[in-house]
């Protein structure tokens, strides 16, 4: 009330510099405080994106000696769904998708209802357990590199002792790369799922529990009918959220596998780094990064609406 | 939740947090042990885990032998100058979101979460082009700048939702007062606000520093980072596995600092930013 009866004063007043002035008293200073990130942005991500769609409707190799830059309208992306390396990688991507996000979302699930209580020791657990998730991944494909080095390293090693070989070791099989690579992702983000499952768990309301309770549930029936219908939202903005994350993998298939053996773990990321940063083929690379955009745009879209029901 | 646990139940459950804690840290145990350790040990097998010859010769030869110092100084420069711009750039704008009745200002909070999922890839192949004909390729501007893209993005997710669970009324009480909108933010809402700053500001640190594709692209020798770095200073040819491992634990006491003694706000990061809308 008060602010209003200040701000016809000052309008009363009247005149440009007042005007202003009643301006940064209102609405307007925040569009002021929000401005600068918005030009920044707009400069450095924006322009660079709609001038990734220019590049991507160009054939233009950064090794051409005279760089020259055709117009090809959009065979880049004609080209993006008849290459059979992009359809591999999309299947290899959404292997690996489906693989590290179901397993970390079941662990991480598990690790959170395990890891509930209040104590000492599982706060102090809980606290170790973020340590995987703030490592450079790179550094975490390097560290795992070397555990499942086929020569020395220490996996193949037990795997040996219990019957297992893994021949070249499980980063060079056909077989075994695959889930070589998604337990790494497993091992750095399960703990990211668990934090965000044991908020969820902390809102639950205690009303249902006890009306279970009374009713003389079991602790499995209560997990099925309650918790889990409960924790129904958590669940779904963790799982679209590591969905995104997923698809974006890079660092530890560049630190582990280089994409090998064969195709088997080139995800779609990193084929686009190949072709664009290997190949110099940019436009055609830029067409592909823009396919990989739309598909977690839509994720992201998805995200935002259950994000937003969520709140209501 | 109520019913008393069992015994044998307990002793279960117990044995099996041990086995979550040794799978989880049995990496980084691995790390540590190895950065000690003479060659021939590292390369042991069976693996010596826990008794094995003690030696510091991994950290003198990375010290004498490798660029370490020139990296993690150029890593310290790119995380701060990321760091400082994504949170000047913002908080503000985190702020502005929270508090103004601007239907349009409100859903602009989608268009930063939008831009914190852009693939890192897509922007790459523009920016990459774009810092080339600037001539800015190699330089620490390129790499801030575009790390600072995805971190302020994050920041202002996080402050909006740190933000509007700070109650009004303290502000509107200056804004009584006289105080201009920017001073209720700068000396009221910002100081009470100073630990979702820090939470903010570690996860941009993490991001930064933990950065490999970014810099991968746009850093010149001179500019390595400490990821680059690691992968610059040992030949396919010739690996020594304890050398790396002292290279990466450099690279990781960011996150071993954070993770250990900063958890709280850490956590306070991850579920403000994933899961609050």
């Amino acid at each position: 009330m008060t602010v209003i009866q200040e701000q016809q004063v000052v309008s009363r007043r009247g005149g440009w510099g007042d005007g202003l002035r009643r301006m940064w008293r209102g609405e307007g200073a925040y569009l002021a405080m929000l401005l600068p990130l918005l030009i920044f942005v707009a400069a450095i991500a924006i322009y660079p994106l709609l001038f990734s769609f220019r590049i991507s409707l160009f054939k233009y190799r950064l090794t051409d000696p005279n760089q020259m830059q055709t117009f090809v309208g959009l065979d880049n992306y004609w080209r993006a769904f008849q290459d059979p390396i992009v359809l591999t990688s999309l299947r290899v991507t959404l292997i690996y998708v489906a693989g590290t996000v179901l397993v970390e979302m079941v662990l991480g699930l598990a690790l959170a209802l395990l890891l509930a209580s209040e104590g000492r020791m599982i706060r102090g657990t809980r606290a170790l357990l973020l340590l995987p998730m703030a490592l450079p991944p790179l550094v975490v494909g390097l560290v795992w590199k070397s555990l499942y080095n086929a020569d020395f390293g220490v996996i193949p090693y037990y795997l040996k002792q219990l019957g297992v070989d893994v021949g070249r070791g499980p980063l060079a099989e056909l077989g075994w790369a695959m889930p070589a690579v998604i337990l790494i992702d497993v091992w750095q983000w399960t703990p990211l799922l668990m934090i965000i499952f044991l908020a969820g768990l902390k809102s639950l309301p205690i009303e249902p529990y006890e009306a279970a309770f009374a009713d003389g549930a079991t602790r499995w029936q209560r997990f099925i009918h309650i918790t889990l219908p409960l924790l129904k939202p958590t669940l779904l903005v963790a799982l679209l959220l590591r969905t995104m994350q997923s698809f974006k993998v890079f660092d530890v298939i560049y630190a582990t596998t280089g994409g090998g053996p064969g195709s088997a773990t080139t995800v779609l990321n990193f084929h686009i780094y190949t072709v664009g940063m290997t190949f110099f083929d940019m436009g055609y690379a830029a067409a592909l990064a823009n396919v990989l955009l739309v598909i977690i745009a839509i994720l992201s879209a998805l995200y935002i609406v259950i994000l937003e029901r969520q709140q209501l | 939740m109520m019913q008393k646990r069992s015994k044998l139940e307990q002793t279960l459950l117990t044995a099996l947090t041990i086995l979550v804690v040794v799978f989880f840290m049995l990496p980084v145990f691995w790390l540590v042990t190895t950065s000690f350790k003479f060659g021939r040990e590292a390369f042991a097998i069976p693996p010596k885990w826990l008794f094995f010859e003690f030696t510091w010769r991994n950290y003198t030869e990375v010290l004498e032998t490798t660029k370490i110092g020139l990296f993690l100084t150029n890593s310290l420069i790119v995380s701060a100058g990321a760091t400082i711009l994504s949170l000047v750039l913002g908080v503000p704008a985190g702020y502005a979101i929270a508090r103004s009745s601007s239907r349009v200002l409100n859903m602009s909070a989608y268009f930063f979460l939008l831009l914190l999922m852009v693939p890192p890839v897509a922007m790459l192949i523009p920016f990459y082009l774009i810092m080339r004909d600037l001539r800015l390729l190699g330089s620490y501007a390129s790499l801030i700048i575009l790390d600072t893209v995805f971190d302020a993005a994050f920041v202002v997710w996080m402050m909006r939702s740190y933000f509007a669970d700070v109650p009004k009324e303290i502000e509107e009480a200056a804004l009584v007062d006289g105080a201009s909108r920017f001073a209720a933010f700068w000396r009221v809402a910002l100081p009470l606000s100073i630990p979702g700053v820090v939470a903010a500001a570690l996860y941009v640190i993490i991001f930064s520093w933990n950065d490999f594709l970014f810099a991968l692209m746009l850093t010149s020798p001179a500019t390595k980072t400490i990821p680059l770095g690691i992968l610059a200073s040992f030949s396919a040819v010739e690996i020594s596995w304890g050398r790396m491992a002292v290279m990466c634990l450099f690279a990781i006491v960011p996150a071993l600092i954070i993770s250990l003694f900063l958890n709280r706000y850490f956590i306070q990061g991850v579920t403000m930013g994933a899961t609050k809308g």
